[in-house]
Order: C-alpha cells, then sequence, then structure tokens
C-alpha cells in the first residue's frame, strides 16, 4: 500500500502560487495523468484542480515485505510528483515546496474525503466541490488512471459525502449575503410566486439578490431608479417593468419585497411616508432590505408593525452565525469521515492474501463436511473403513483443487489486488460478509 | 371493551412522537414520512377504538374524562391530516406529540362505561359534546399556531432567528392556518352550541348553567375574530393575540367552571 496526495489549497498556499501549479483545463490534466503514468511510474493517478486547490493524488503498489525498501520507495514516490510538478508548470521545486502538504496512506484517504465532502473547503459545506471531485473521478477514469483501488477510494469519497450531506445540517444554512436575504425573506412569505418586488436603485448585490429572488419563484419585479432610462435598463434585463422614482410612495404600497441599494446620502425611505404606506396597505407584510452604505432606510422603520428591516450589517450577522453553525455541523461531519475511511481500509485489507485464502479453505471445509454428513445418513450401514476411506477421498480432492489457487494467490506478482479481487467473487466470499 | 385498538393506537402515537422528537432535536426531517404512516395507522386503530366502544354501548363516547381526551387527541390528528393533505404543510411534527400528550392523559382515566343521568341519554346531546370538542380542538390548533407565530415574528423582528426557532414555519403560513382553523372551527363551534342549548332547553327548561354562560361569552369573543378575520383585512399579529385571548377564556370554561361550580356538564 502507498497512496499519497501531494498538495497545495487556500490555507497553505498564496493565489500567486496556486494559479502557477493550476491545471486550468481537461486536456492538462489529462496530460499530466498520462505523465504520472508513465514517467514517475505509478499504478493509479487523479488529479484534483480547482481555484482553491491543486491536489494529485497516485497509488504505486508495492510488493516487498522490506520496510527499509518502503520507505525509500515513499520517499521516491513523493519527489517524482514534486519533480513533475516542477516540470509540468516549469517552476523551481524550491520555489513551492514550502507551500505543500503531504498526506500518506491513513491520512490522504481522510483528507480526500474531507475534501469531497467540502469540509476542507474555503466556504465550508459549500457544495460544488462534491461535483467537482466527480468530475475530476471522471476525466481520470476517461485516461485509465484509475483502477482498483481508487474506482473504489473515489466512489466512497462521493458517497461519503453524500453522507454528510443528508445526515448533518452542514448545507442548510445559507452563507452569502443574498442567499441569506431569500432565506429571510421566506420565513415571512411562503410562496414567493405571489409575492412582488421593487429593486431600487442598483448594485452588484442587489443584482444577485433579484437573481437568487428570482431563482426562487418571484415573478412581479418592478425597478426604479433616479433616472428613468438606467431603472429601464435594470428592467429589461430582469424582466421586469420600470417605474418612476416619483411614484415611490405608490409602489411601496403595492409590492411585497423591496430591495434597496442607490449610492443617496440620505435616508430614501423614511419612517414617516412608510407609516403612511403601511396604513394605505392595511398593514400587509413588507420585507425591506437595505444593502446600501450609507444606509437608504430609516432604521426606524424596523418598529412599525409588519414591517421587517434588514440592513447590511444584519444579514452580515445572519451569514456569520450560520457560518458558525456550519463549523458545528462540520465537527459531526469529521466522525462520518472517519467511519468511512475505517471501512475503505477494512475493504482494502480484505485485499490482502492470508485471510482470501483462509476464507476460501474455510468454506471448501464446510462444503465437505456438509456433504460428507449428508452421504454417511444416507449410507447408515457402511462399514467404518469405508467411510473413513471416503472421508479421505473428499479431503484429497478438495485439497487438489484448493492448491492452484493458493499459489497464484500466494504468488506476488503486479494484478496481486486483482487476482485477490476475483477470488472473492468467484468463491463467492463477498456476499457473505455482507 | 376493545381496550387493545385504544393500546394499539398509543403505541403507534409513541412511535411517531418519538422520532418528531428525535426529528426536532437534530433539527432534520428524515423521519417524515414513517412518522406520517405510524400516525395513520394510529388514527385508524383510534377510530375503530370508537366505533366498538359506540356499538357496545350504545352512546356516543364522549361523556368520560377518558373519552373526552381521546376524542380530543383524534381531532387534532384528523385536522393535521386534513392539513397536510389539503395544503402539504408539514406540521405533523409537533402534532403527533400533542395528540400522544392527550391520549396519554386519557390512559390514566378509567375506562369503564360512564353511567348516564336519564335525560342526558339522548343522541343528540352525544353530537352536541362530539361537535364541541371538534371544535374546541381546532381552535386549541388555532392557539398553538398563534403562539408559533408570535414567536417567529418577534424573532424576525429582533433579528435572532437562530436555534429552535428555525423550524418555524414562516409567517404566510402560520397566519394562513390560523386562518383556515377559525374558518372552520368557528361554525363547527357554533353548531355545538346550538344543538347542545336547543336540547337542553326542551329536555330541562332554562337552568342558568354557569358553563353555558361562560361558553356563550368565549363564543362571543370567537364571533368577533371570525368576523374581524372574514370582512375586513384585520389580520396578522393583532389576530394572533386575540385567538391566544379567546382560547384562554375557552380553557377557564372548560377546566375552571367544572372545578369551581357544579354543573351537570361536568365529565363522569
Amino acid at each position: 500500500m502507498n497512496l499519497i496526495v501531494v498538495g497545495l489549497n487556500h490555507k497553505t498556499a498564496p493565489v500567486e502560487i496556486r494559479e502557477r501549479l493550476a491545471f486550468n483545463n481537461k486536456e492538462l490534466i489529462r496530460e499530466g495523468l498520462r505523465y504520472l503514468l508513465n514517467r514517475c511510474g505509478v499504478h493509479e493517478a487523479l488529479i484534483f484542480s480547482t481555484c482553491n486547490r491543486v491536489e494529485v493524488y497516485s497509488y504505486k503498489s508495492i510488493s516487498s515485505c522490506s520496510l527499509t525498501y518502503m520507505e525509500e520507495e515513499e520517499n521516491h514516490l513523493e519527489n517524482s510528483i514534486k519533480k513533475f510538478l516542477s516540470d509540468f508548470h516549469k517552476m523551481e521545486i524550491e520555489d513551492f515546496e514550502k507551500y505543500l502538504y503531504i498526506y500518506r496512506d491513513r491520512e490522504a484517504v481522510e483528507h480526500l474525503f474531507k475534501v469531497s465532502a467540502s469540509l476542507d473547503s474555503m466556504v465550508i459545506g459549500e457544495p460544488q466541490i462534491t461535483g467537482q471531485v466527480k468530475e475530476a473521478f471522471e476525466i481520470a477514469l476517461s485516461e485509465k488512471a484509475t483502477s482498483l483501488i481508487f474506482n473504489h477510494l473515489m466512489n466512497r469519497a462521493l458517497f461519503t459525502a453524500k453522507r454528510v450531506r443528508k445526515e448533518t445540517r452542514i448545507g442548510e444554512n445559507p452563507v452569502s449575503v443574498s442567499y441569506a436575504a431569500v432565506g429571510l425573506i421566506k420565513k415571512v412569505f411562503d410562496d414567493l410566486s405571489t409575492k412582488s418586488v421593487l429593486l431600487l436603485g442598483a448594485g452588484e448585490m442587489a443584482e444577485l439578490a433579484i437573481r437568487n429572488l428570482i431563482g426562487s419563484g418571484v415573478k412581479d419585479i418592478y425597478v426604479t431608479n433616479r433616472t428613468y432610462e438606467r431603472a429601464e435598463e435594470l428592467a429589461k434585463l430582469f424582466k421586469g417593468k420600470a417605474t418612476s422614482f416619483e411614484k415611490l410612495k405608490e409602489s411601496l404600497i403595492q409590492v411585497d419585497i423591496v430591495l434597496c441599494s442607490t449610492a443617496a446620502p440620505n435616508y430614501v425611505i423614511e419612517e414617516k411616508v412608510l407609516r403612511e404606506v403601511m396604513s394605505l396597505r392595511k398593514y400587509k407584510p413588507i420585507f425591506l432590505i437595505d444593502i446600501s452604505v450609507p444606509r437608504n432606510i430609516d432604521p426606524n422603520c424596523n418598529n412599525i408593525d409588519n414591517v421587517y428591516l434588514y440592513n447590511i450589517d444584519d444579514l452580515q450577522d445572519v451569514v456569520d452565525s450560520n457560518m458558525l453553525e456550519r463549523k458545528k455541523e462540520a465537527e459531526k461531519a469529521l466522525q462520518i469521515v472517519n467511519e468511512e475511511t475505517d471501512k475503505f481500509f477494512q475493504w482494502l485489507n480484505s485485499l490482502s492474501t492470508v485471510p482470501v485464502i483462509v476464507s476460501i479453505r474455510n468454506k471448501a471445509e464446510q462444503i465437505r463436511q456438509e456433504e460428507f454428513e449428508k452421504f454417511r445418513v444416507k449410507f447408515k450401514n457402511l462399514s467404518p473403513e469405508i467411510l473413513n476411506s471416503v472421508e479421505y477421498l473428499t479431503y484429497s480432492i478438495i485439497n487438489k483443487i484448493m492448491h492452484e489457487p493458493t499459489v497464484a494467490l500466494k504468488n506476488n506478482c503486479e494484478m496481486k489486488e486483482t487476482l485477490i479481487l476475483a477470488a472473492r467473487r468467484l468463491f463467492g466470499l463477498e456476499n457473505e460478509e455482507e | 371493551m376493545g381496550t387493545i385498538f385504544f393500546e394499539l393506537a398509543l403505541t403507534f402515537y409513541f412511535a411517531a412522537s418519538l422520532l418528531s422528537f428525535v426529528g426536532i432535536i437534530r433539527k432534520k426531517q428524515d423521519f417524515d414520512r414513517v412518522i406520517l404512516i405510524l400516525s395513520l395507522c394510529g388514527f385508524i386503530f383510534h377510530l375503530i377504538y370508537f366505533f366498538f366502544r359506540y356499538f357496545k354501548t350504545g352512546q356516543v363516547p364522549i361523556f368520560s374524562m377518558h373519552e373526552a381526551n381521546s376524542f380530543f387527541a383524534w381531532c387534532i390528528l384528523l385536522v393535521t391530516f386534513l392539513i397536510y393533505f389539503s395544503s402539504k404543510v408539514e406540521i405533523i411534527n409537533f402534532n403527533i406529540i400533542l395528540t400522544f400528550s392527550f391520549m396519554f392523559i386519557s390512559a390514566f382515566f378509567p375506562r369503564n362505561v360512564p353511567i348516564l343521568k336519564a335525560e342526558l341519554k339522548n343522541i343528540w346531546i352525544g353530537i352536541h359534546a362530539l361537535l364541541a370538542v371538534f371544535g374546541i380542538a381546532l381552535f386549541s390548533l388555532a392557539f398553538v399556531f398563534s403562539i408559533l407565530y408570535l414567536v417567529q415574528e418577534r424573532a424576525i423582528k429582533i433579528k435572532k432567528l437562530g436555534g429552535p426557532v428555525s423550524i418555524i414555519p414562516s409567517l404566510e403560513i402560520l397566519d394562513k392556518l390560523n386562518y383556515r382553523l377559525i374558518w372552520w372551527g368557528f361554525p363547527i363551534y357554533t353548531l355545538a352550541l346550538i344543538v347542545g342549548f336547543v336540547k337542553y332547553f326542551s329536555l330541562l327548561g332554562f337552568l342558568w348553567d354557569p358553563k353555558e354562560i361562560w361558553s356563550f361569552l368565549t363564543w362571543l369573543v370567537y364571533l368577533s375574530i371570525f368576523y374581524l378575520r372574514v370582512k375586513s383585512d384585520w389580520r396578522k399579529k393583532k389576530a394572533a393575540y386575540l385567538t391566544i385571548f379567546a382560547f384562554l377564556l375557552l380553557i377557564v370554561g372548560f377546566f375552571g367552571i367544572n372545578l369551581l361550580t357544579e354543573s351537570f356538564h361536568k365529565p363522569l
């Protein structure tokens, strides 16, 4: 067993280094995989490259039992991967070596599981990474860079990610301001498709929020701006209606949600005005989101009945507390990662020679005993000598049949693991364990 | 007396409540399907129990504390199912625990068949009691949702949304449910009072039963909620407050009057 990961991520390396070592497209990854397989002498390989991390996973089956030889071999593997990165990206090893982390065997498996379950991400619990892991696996698969070990390993990594997502609340609370805004709105309104939103002013965050709202079903969109042309422009972009800034009060009477993000230095919506609006709209609830700095909605508006006002700091607080919640969930997730790592190594152990031979032999012996028992019951009248010779006969048949497979399994050849797996399947040992 | 059906229903409710409790603690809704099926099984056994008791004794099983509590529990579950299947609002988590609690209380009361006074041995009196308990069940759910509404509303206003508050449904849903429960509860309760009053009058004459007067007062409060809700756009927070007030009044009438005065409304 010699599984190793050499990599760097947003925690260990600055972006200048990450971007130089990144594999920016599928073709580069393929090329890298070919390099690893052909020139570094690894048996299985996988390259995982995103904007936050570059990781090279490789596996080389080492058949010798000598410890010193194994250590040598491990160091050799580590160095050849470093050299691969250096050659491939035309960088000196010394320039990036200090940013690298290197994990072996159990630690490497654990690391991969953590990465794929999004526990190692910059934004813990963000869901994209699992898809990226899957994609990296598919590329390696199509390049035939993975085989027995990595195929199982990657499937377990994806399974771990699924379990973490299902069994913890790691992905449930939004951790971006625009998603948090939508989450809050949903605390007040149930069916967003019957609600209308007014976009007051414009800005990157407001646009993001409105896109999220559209994604959640909002159809009725009004846009207003101090310059009417700009309002029309934005209205076109979101398939909404432009309304004039002078009629702000009328618009406020109609809509359910207001996204405010103007560059005005003073309050655009004042408490006095909103009180009038609320009585005109018969106190139908209204949700105001003020993401402008300086604030454009008088904070006292929150004191009016059925008015819910959140400004940028409130949203940031929600995001912060959600982030904290995620970190708590990540602790639970680590336990799952641990369990899954254990399971992976159990599987790996089942690939070693001795237990397989023992179980095959046990199984044969069990069959022999059962069949012989049946024979003895059927022919009660036979003399003990004959019975003994029949039993001896069964022994020797079993032994003769078992001889070749045992020798083949004990033989250290390159396809050892494949052979063991095949033997397990041929002798039906897999089902018994499950 | 078919007690086995009662025990079966109780067991199913218990299992469902346990799962709900775990779900609420873990803030996860993995078992919702199982909870639904378990409660449905309990619900059916519970119904069989009622019919069994009714046909065995020939009187509506609503007069003893055991019977009334168990019917109340059943009503809450019935309404939960109606809400679930009509609007897909998943409130079974809270309500199954409520159902189980009342079933549990019911299990502690003697299960013998109550011996009724001659003048109460009338199918209409039974119907009056059934309707009244059903109406009260609707009102008590309205009460629960009103409390949830106020808790959620306050959480949004003061911007503290973490912890257990995070699983409360949106204000819009809570208000809608509140509205619907009053919309159904009020006419049913009214009908119960009318049936009771008419029969009572024809059987016993006018007696100024304290419970009757109190019930009429409560009815007036619910009438005002009903009117304000249906006629004008008077809803949300104020409606929630009034619903809570009305229910407290109802409970005082239900238990307080029983304890303090001699009324023939006292459960047997």
